[in-house]
C-alpha cells in the first residue's frame, strides 16, 4: 500500500514495510537515479521516500509513478526468486553439470 | 475359414501318454505323429497316427494309437502340430507351417474384462494351455522366425509364463515373439525386471490403451484401476528397454476419442515401438455387445486419419489393422496392413471389381459379419498418386518415414505389403527420422 | 497450470511441460471456479493434466517425465561454435553492424593460433555433437583459415568420438570451384542471405552495379546444383521496407526452390532506444508482416508446396513435443554460452553473435575473455555469462514466471540488456515479448481451429 503526498522539496511516497523490502526500494531509487534522488527514511510501519528531481525543478509526475512501477517490479524479482530459487538453481546446475567431468588441459 | 478345432471322430489312444504332436515325414519316430490320407502307407514306428476323414482307413487298422480326424482338420500336414484336450474329446491344431503367424492361446483366463473382447474371458484353471505350449515350443523348428502368444492375459501364470519365454529364448532364439497382454502386471517393477532379463530385445508386448485418462479406458476394460496400471506397466518396460506396441481399438466409443488418445500417446509415451489402430472383430463380447460397440469406420475416418497422421508426424512407427481401403482416407493408405490371419480372412462379393483388393486386408470371416454401409470397390489403380500430387518432394518429409515400410505399395514400387509377421520384425528396423540442424 | 487470455476472449491455459488446451471463456470459467461439469471437458483436462484426481498419482510422474525430458538436452551443453574467421567484407550492407572494408588482413583476419586456441576450447563442450558455423565479415575472403579449421575440427572429432557438422554463412559472391569442391568434400552447408525480391534485396546491400541480388540467386542455383538443394539455406533480414511485402518475398523463395523461410523479427542492434510509441508500431506492423507470411506459406502448402515457416517450427517443438530446440534465442535458461559460443578473429570469445555485434558498438558486457590469456573455465564458468543466466531465468522473472507461453518462449538477456540496460528488462515494455506473444497467440489459434494448419504444425515440430 502506498500513499502519495505532496512536499515542500518534492514527493513523498509512503510504502508499507511489510510489503515492501528495503533493498527493493533502493535498488528501485537507484534505478532512476539520472532522473530522480530518493531520501528513504523509516516511519514506524512504513518506509517514507521523499521522491525530488536532480536538475532541482520538482518531480515530474511521470518519473514518480516511474518510480512506483520500479518499486513493485523489484519486490517482484525479489519475492519471485526467493520462490523459485531451488527450482533454478537445479536447473541451472543441470546445465553446467557436463563440465564436472571435464579434465583441465 | 480355416478352423483349428475340432471333435475327435473315432479314436484309439488307450494309454497314450502325450497330448501334444508334431506330424512327421517320411521317417517314423516314436516322437511324431504320421497324417494318413487315402493312399498312404502307415509306417510303423511313428507314435500316433492321424487318418482324414476321407482316407478309408479305419481307426483300429494302423499299427499303433490313431485318432480320426473331422473334415474340417483333416488338412493337416508334416510340420503341423496338433494337441489333443485334456478330455480326450476334441484336437487343437497348435501350429500350421503353412500360416505366415501363429498364434498361441495359453489361457482363457483374464483380469480386464473388454466391452469388445474376442475371446471372452472365462473364470477355469486352463494351466493345461500353458503345459501344451511349453511342449510345442519344444517341437518346433530352430529356426523358426516367430510367434504371437495369446490370451485371455498370458501374464497371469506368472514365473511359469516368464519360464516359457526363457523356453522359447533357448529352443527357437531367432523368433521374433509377441505377447498380447494388458500390461497391468509390469507395474510390478520386480515383475517387469524378471520380464524383460527374459524377454530381451526379441519379445514385444502388444498393450491394449483404450483412452486418454483413467475414465474412458477403465470403463471399457471394465476394471477400476486397469488405466493406471497399464500405463505404469508401459513405462516400467520402456525404461529397462523393452519393447513395446500399443493396441488401440476403434469402437463406439473409442473412436470419437480416438485424436486425444493419439495425442496422448505421442505427448507422453512416444518412446513406444509401433501403435497399431485396430478395427473391431466382431465375435465373442463384441457380438453380444453389439450395439454398444459397433460403429461405421466410415463415420470416424478423418479422425483416424489425423490420429494416424499424428503419430507418424511424431516418429511413432504407426499401421492401421482391419480397415478396408474403401473405408479409409487415402492420406492413410500407406499405414493400412493385411492384418487379418489368413484363416478367417474373406472379402465380400462387391470387392470383386476392386483394384486394390489385394492390398486390403478384407474382412473378418469369425462372428457377426457387420459391414459398413461404404463398402465399394475402388476403381483407381494408383492411389498414393491421387493423395500426393507431389510426391518427390513430400517423400523428403516425415509422413512417409517409417510408416511406408509397412504399408502399401509405395511409388517406388519395390516395398511390398507384408504379412503381420514380417511386420514384427519390421518395426523393430523402423527408426525415427534423425534431427535436423535449427537454425542459428 | 498458467493462463493467457486471447484477444477474442478465448483462454490458453497450460501445464508445467508446455502441454495447452484453448477453452472458450465459460469453460475457463467452471475450471478457474472449480465447478466443472461437462464430462468432455473434464476428461480433456485431465488427459492433458491440467487436473487430476487427488488420488491420482500418475499425471504427476507423466509432468515430471515430461519436464525432465525437455531440460535433458541442457547437459549437452555448447553446440553451436561461431567462428568469425574475418572482418573484412567487400559489401557495405546498411544494417550491418561488423564489417570492415579494409585490405588489411592481419588486422582483421583470425589467426591459425588464434584457430587452435578456439578448436581447443571447442572441443571442451561436452555435448556429443558440434556444429562450427564461418562468420564474418563474408568468410570466404579467409577460406585458407576455414579449410585448417575444418580439416583439424575433423580430426579431434574423430579422436573425441564426436559429430561435427560445418556451415559457412556467405554473400555467395566468392563461391568459385575451389570452394564449391571442399564443401562437397566435407559435407559443409551453405546459409546465405535473401531478403526477398530485387528491390528489397538490393536497396539492403549496395554494391557497384546494384546486382546483389542477381549475385545472390546466381550463387543460390549454383550451390543448389553442385551441392544439392538441402546444402542451402537462406535468411532475410527483415528492415521496415519488408514489412507489407511477406508473400512476395516467400514467393521469392518459392521460385528459388528454398523451401525453409525464415521469418525475422526486425533486429534492434545497433539503433538508439527507442520511445515506447515507436516500439509498439514495430510490433504490430511486424506481426501482421508475419501472420501475412505464415497464412500464405499455410496456403502454399495447401497447393502441395512443402514451406515450412522456421520460427514456427521452433516453437512447434516447443509446444508440441517434450523435445527442447536449438535456437539459441528461445531458451531459458538462455542460450548464452549454454548453445551457443562465438570466437571472434580477435580471440575474443562471446556469450552469443549478438553479444559480438554489441562490442562492436562499444559494450563488451557479453565478452567472456580472450582465447590467448583465458581458460575454458573462465569462460564458461565466469561472471560474465553466469550472471545474466542467473538474472534472465525465465521461472524467476516478474510476468514470466506466470505466463502459459513460457516454455514456448525464451530468455533474451542480451537484446534487454541493449534495450533496457538490464538482464531482465520489464515485460509488458518489451518488445521481444509483445512479439512472441504475438506469434504464439497466432500459432495456438491457428493450430486449434485449423486442422489442415494442424497436421503441418505437427510435421513442422519434428522436423
Amino acid at each position: 500500500m502506498t500513499a502519495v503526498s505532496a512536499h515542500p522539496e518534492g514527493v513523498r511516497v509512503q510504502l508499507d514495510a511489510g510489503g515492501h523490502s528495503i533493498d527493493a526500494i533502493q535498488r528501485a531509487a537507484y534505478r532512476l537515479c539520472d532522473r530522480l534522488s530518493v531520501e528513504v527514511t523509516s516511519n514506524g510501519d512504513n518506509w517514507s521516500c521523499l521522491v525530488t528531481s536532480v536538475d532541482g525543478c520538482g518531480p515530474d509526475p511521470i518519473d514518480v509513478a516511474d518510480f512506483r512501477v520500479e518499486v513493485i517490479d523489484q519486490v517482484l524479482r525479489e519475492r519471485i526468486r526467493d520462490s523459485t530459487e531451488q527450482t533454478r538453481n537445479m536447473i541451472l546446475s543441470l546445465a553446467f553439470s557436463g563440465l564436472v567431468d571435464q579434465a583441465p588441459e | 475359414m480355416i478352423a483349428l478345432r475340432g471333435r475327435i471322430a473315432a479314436q484309439r489312444i488307450e494309454g497314450l501318454d502325450r497330448d501334444v504332436w508334431r506330424i512327421g515325414d517320411t521317417t517314423p519316430s516314436p516322437d511324431r505323429a504320421q497324417m494318413l490320407r487315402a493312399g498312404t502307407i502307415p509306417v510303423p514306428g511313428f507314435g500316433l497316427f492321424l487318418v482324414a476323414h476321407d482316407a478309408g482307413i479305419l481307426v483300429n487298422e494302423p499299427p499303433g494309437m490313431s485318432i480320426l480326424l473331422p473334415i474340417e482338420l483333416s488338412y493337416v500336414s508334416t510340420g503341423d502340430v496338433i494337441a489333443i484336450t485334456p478330455d480326450r474329446t476334441g484336437v487343437r491344431v497348435l501350429w500350421r507351417t503353412a500360416s505366415p503367424v501363429n498364434s498361441v492361446l495359453l489361457t482363457e483366463q483374464c483380469d480386464n474384462f473388454c466391452l469388445m473382447c474376442s475371446q471372452p474371458p472365462r473364470k477355469v484353471d486352463d494351466h493345461w494351455l500353458l503345459e501344451q505350449a511349453t511342449e510345442l515350443i519344444s517341437m518346433l523348428d530352430r529356426d523358426t522366425s516367430g510367434l504371437i502368444f495369446t490370451g485371455g492375459e498370458p501374464t497371469i501364470f506368472g514365473s511359469d509364463f516368464l519360464e516359457l519365454l526363457s523356453n522359447c529364448r533357448e529352443q527357437i532364439p531367432d523368433a521374433a515373439i509377441h505377447v498380447l497382454t494388458n500390461g497391468r502386471r509390469f507395474s510390478n517393477q520386480a515383475f517387469a525386471e524378471d520380464y524383460a532379463a527374459v524377454a530381451g530385445r526379441s519379445v514385444t508386448a502388444g498393450i491394449p490403451i483404450y483412452g486418454s485418462e483413467p475414465s474412458l479406458h477403465d470403463f471399457i476394460v471394465q476394471a477400476d484401476g486397469a488405466f493406471n496400471e497399464t500405463v505404469n506397466g508401459i513405462l516400467n518396460l520402456a525404461a529397462l528397454g523393452s519393447p513395446i506396441e500399443l493396441r488401440v481399438v476403434l469402437q463406439k466409443h473409442t473412436a470419437p476419442w480416438i485424436r486425444e488418445i493419439a495425442d496422448f500417446i505421442a505427448r507422453n509415451l512416444p518412446f513406444v515401438d509401433q501403435v497399431a489402430l485396430m478395427g473391431l472383430e466382431m465375435t465373442g463380447f463384441a457380438r453380444s455387445n453389439f450395439n454398444d460397440v459397433w460403429i461405421d469406420p466410415y463415420d470416424y475416418a478423418d479422425d483416424l486419419a489425423e490420429a494416424a497422421r499424428h503419430l507418424d508426424s511424431a516418429g511413432i512407427p504407426t499401421a492401421i489393422y482391419n480397415h478396408q481401403l474403401c473405408l479409409l482416407d487415402r492420406s492413410v493408405w500407406p499405414l493400412a496392413v493385411q492384418s487379418i490371419s489368413d484363416w478367417k480372412q474373406e472379402y465380400e462379393p462387391i470387392c470383386s471389381g476392386c483394384e486394390v483388393r489385394e492390398q486390403c486386408c478384407g474382412f473378418f470371416a469369425t462372428g457377426r459379419r457387420q459391414v459398413s454401409a461404404h463398402i465399394a470397390p475402388v476403381m483407381r489403380t494408383d492411389p498414393l498418386e491421387e493423395a500426393e500430387p507431389n510426391l518427390t518432394i513430400q517423400e523428403e518429409f516425415s509422413y512417409q518415414t517409417g510408416a511406408s515400410l509397412v504399408g502399401l505399395n509405395s511409388a517406388n514400387g519395390d516395398i511390398a505389403n507384408p504379412p503381420l509377421d514380417d511386420m514384427q520384425t519390421t518395426f523393430v528396423m523402423i527408426t525415427r527420422k534423425p534431427e535436423s540442424g535449427d537454425p542459428e | 497450470m498458467t493462463f493467457h487470455r486471447l484477444p477474442a476472449g478465448r483462454v490458453v491455459v497450460a501445464n508445467a511441460a508446455g502441454e495447452h488446451v484453448l477453452l472458450e471463456r465459460s469453460e475457463f470459467l467452471e475450471l478457474s471456479e472449480g465447478r466443472l461439469e461437462d464430462l468432455r471437458l473434464i476428461r480433456l483436462l485431465r488427459s492433458k493434466h491440467i487436473i487430476r484426481d487427488p488420488a491420482d498419482s500418475l499425471p504427476v510422474e507423466l509432468l515430471a517425465l515430461k519436464v525432465r525430458t525437455r531440460y535433458a538436452a541442457l547437459a549437452e551443453f555448447t553446440k553451436l561454435h561461431i567462428f568469425v574467421v574475418t572482418l573484412r567484407c567487400e559489401h557495405s550492407c546498411q544494417y550491418c553492424q561488423v564489417s570492415r572494408r579494409s585490405s588489411n588482413r592481419e588486422g582483421y583476419d583470425m589467426s591459425e593460433a588464434t584457430a587452435v586456441a578456439a578448436l581447443d576450447v571447442a572441443f571442451r563442450t561436452p555435448s556429443s555433437s558440434l556444429k562450427i558455423e564461418f562468420q564474418g565479415g563474408e568468410p570466404l575472403l579467409n577460406f585458407e583459415l576455414i579449410q585448417f579449421i575444418v580439416q583439424q575440427a575433423e580430426q579431434r572429432a574423430l579422436e573425441l568420438d564426436k559429430d561435427v557438422s560445418f556451415v559457412i554463412t556467405t554473400n555467395l559472391a566468392l563461391l568459385d570451384d575451389n570452394v564449391i569442391r571442399f564443401c562437397r568434400t566435407h559435407d559443409i552447408g551453405i546459409s546465405t542471405s535473401l531478403d526477398g525480391p530485387r528491390d528489397i534485396h538490393n536497396a539492403n546491400r549496395p554494391r557497384p552495379g546494384q546486382n546483389s541480388w542477381e549475385l545472390a540467386v546466381e550463387g543460390i542455383r549454383r550451390v543448389q546444383e553442385e551441392l544439392g538443394h538441402n546444402s542451402i539455406a537462406a535468411l532475410m533480414t527483415t528492415t521496415e521496407a519488408s514489412l507489407g511485402r511477406a508473400v512476395e518475398i516467400v514467393d521469392t523463395y518459392v521460385e528459388l526452390d528454398l523451401l525453409d523461410v525464415f521469418l525475422r523479427p526486425i533486429s534492434p542492434y545497433g539503433l538508439a532506444i527507442r520511445s515506447r510509441s515507436h516500439l509498439a508500431y514495430d510490433v504490430e506492423a511486424w506481426l501482421r508482416f508475419y501472420s501475412d507470411g505464415l497464412s500464405h506459406i499455410l496456403d502454399l502448402n495447401r497447393l502441395g508446396v512443402p514451406v515450412v515457416e522456421r520460427y514456427a517450427a521452433v516453437i512447434l517443438r516447443k509446444m508440441l513435443t517434450n523435445d527442447e530446440s536449438g535456437y539459441v534465442d528461445l531458451r531459458s535458461p538462455a542460450g548464452i554460452g549454454i548453445a551457443a559460443i562465438v570466437y571472434n578473429y580477435d580471440g575474443d570469445v562471446y556469450a552469443s553473435d549478438e553479444g559480438r555485434m554489441l562490442a562492436e558498438m562499444a559494450d563488451t558486457t557479453f565478452r567472456l575473455g580472450n582465447l590467448h590469456e583465458d581458460q575454458y573455465e573462465d569462460f564458461v564458468l565466469g561472471e560474465a555469462l553466469l550472471a545474466p543466466l542467473d538474472e534472465s531465468f525465465a521461472l524467476s522473472a516478474p510476468m514470466c514466471s506466470e505466463c502459459a507461453f513460457e516454455r514456448y518462449c525464451g530468455a533474451d538477456p542480451v537484446y534487454h540488456h541493449a534495450t533496457t540496460g538490464d538482464f531482465l528488462g520489464r515485460k509488458p515494455l518489451s518488445a521481444f515479448c509483445q512479439r512472441n506473444t504475438g506469434v504464439f497467440e497466432l500459432l495456438v489459434e491457428r493450430h486449434h481451429d485449423d486442422s489442415f494448419a494442424r497436421g503441418q504444425f505437427r510435421k513442422w515440430a519434428s522436423r
